[in-house]
């Protein structure tokens, strides 16, 4: 009775607008000889309004995207530059379109946010149309999730053509006989292993990682030159001349842990 | 007016002066994740733990190579990859300004080898992963048979692996059976020779 339903023959496929040549002509102007003011209009297509809340620190004092003429109105009628944030719901794909159709061409459309370049996190949501990119055509994606304030005020300089991208699409092809380092081979891999997990459930990965680094790097050097001290007494010193308690701490276990290793006993 | 001219000398200029000078950012900043595909192994960590399926692999055994991509434009700069990657080969550096005119722009690709296995010689891991295994177990090891032994177990695909255990144990049976059986029968051979 119910034939299967061919999961593509759910999905509506939309031809994303296009831009005639004049409009593009008028936009190279426009960019070219842009003497006044950027008037900007945000349009949220569904986001988290955490790229909204970044694009209103970018107009406060303190990033003042003001001072480049940068200034966000409240109607598409005003707008130069539309702002498309988050990814295009199902539901606020019109909406996003009307106001795309409202704005004055020549108009620049900037892709703003993870969601807004690609769909981000969302982007294979049963509600998720994907990027901006898929409804309007987009001229400069700025990703981050959100992107700081800082990096808003770049994504707009490269949009009015100010500053160059930095980001160049890039491949990497294995070298022969390219290898990864191991990494402290004159450390026991074990106990290696026991020291890291020592310091990333002290202090996290990125903190553990560093501290672990500096610790064993304090233990490739007994080894390599064993000075007058000991290594119990090189660690006890290690462990005084820290001067932040937490780390003191952390390398206090660690010193421990090398202790027991040394001593054949279970972690 | 007097006061509020003092006020404003006080309080100095808030603003930044980012586009003109370079922004200072904190240190553990979580910005664009940088990639050393020299000291990656490939070994797809990263791929797994990327919530955002920002980061992907391609395996194909055709052309014997497999291919790691990160696109910017979908990452969320979470940190995940750094966490779970086993060489540090990925880290997430302080530089945010990641703004594209072009969508191309946003992804980064590098492309390894794949090993083929020592048993049966079809692809099935990236020759850097089984090279970095092959010597990290290689460090542990007692004597260099046992590290020609283990670079060998990495070498080996775990289809190969399957089927040696299989002939392993299948052979350990045997051996068990034959055992049993002859013990079986000199025990016997024994209780006839000690009742009367």
């Amino acid at each position: 009775m119910n034939a299967p339903l061919a999961p593509n023959a759910l999905v509506a496929e939309m031809s994303p607008v296009s831009t005639s040549d004049q409009i593009a002509t008028m936009k190279t102007a426009l960019l070219k000889n842009i003497q006044r003011s950027a008037y900007v209009y945000r349009v949220d297509c569904g986001g988290c309004n955490g790229c909204e809340i970044e694009i209103f620190s970018s107009i406060t004092p303190v990033f003042d995207a003001e001072r480049f003429g940068i200034k966000v109105v409240a109607s598409p009628r005003h707008a130069d530059i539309l702002l498309f944030t988050g990814a295009v719901t199902r539901s606020m794909r019109m909406p996003a379109l009307r106001a795309y159709e409202a704005a004055p061409d020549p108009k620049i459309v900037v892709s703003y946010g993870a969601c807004g370049c690609t769909g981000g996190i969302f982007h294979d949501l049963y509600c998720v149309w994907g990027g901006t990119d898929n409804i309007v055509p987009v001229d400069v994606y700025i990703p981050g999730c959100p992107p700081t304030p800082a990096a808003t005020i770049h994504g707009f300089a490269v949009a009015l053509g100010l500053l160059e991208q930095k980001l160049k699409a890039e491949t990497h092809v294995e070298a022969a006989g390219e290898a990864a380092a191991l990494p402290h081979p004159d450390i026991p891999y074990a106990l290696r292993v026991r020291l890291e997990r020592e310091a990333r459930r002290m202090a996290g990965y990125r903190q553990g990682r560093t501290i672990v680094e500096e610790f064993m790097a304090l233990l490739e050097g007994h080894a390599r030159a064993p000075g007058a001290l000991t290594l119990p007494d090189r660690m006890t010193a290690a462990v005084g001349a820290e001067r932040d308690p937490r780390r003191a701490e952390i390398i206090g276990r660690l010193a421990e842990v090398v202790q027991r290793t040394i001593r054949g006993e279970a972690p | 007016m007097l006061k509020l001219l003092k006020e404003i000398l006080r309080t100095g200029e808030a603003t930044v002066k980012y586009p003109f000078a370079p922004m200072e950012v904190c240190k553990d900043f979580r910005g664009k994740p940088e990639h050393r595909a020299e000291d990656c192994i490939a070994c797809a960590a990263c791929t797994v733990a990327c919530p955002a399926n920002a980061i992907q692999m391609e395996t194909d055994t055709a052309a014997g190579s497999r291919t790691w991509s990160i696109n910017y434009g979908r990452c969320v700069f979470c940190g995940r990859c750094e966490e779970s990657c086993p060489t540090g080969a990925i880290r997430l550096s302080a530089d945010f300004e990641l703004a594209v005119g072009s969508k191309a722009d946003l992804t980064r690709k590098a492309v390894f080898t794949l090993a083929g296995c020592a048993c049966c010689g079809k692809p099935f891991a990236p020759a850097k992963e089984v090279d970095y295994v092959a010597r990290l177990l290689g460090q542990s090891a007692r004597s260099a048979e046992e590290a020609e032994r283990l670079r060998l177990t990495a070498a080996t695909c775990p289809a190969c692996k399957r089927a040696q255990d299989v002939q392993q144990i299948a052979g350990m049976g045997i051996a068990r059976q034959m055992d049993a059986g002859h013990s079986e029968s000199e025990h016997a051979v024994k209780e006839r020779e000690t009742t009367p």
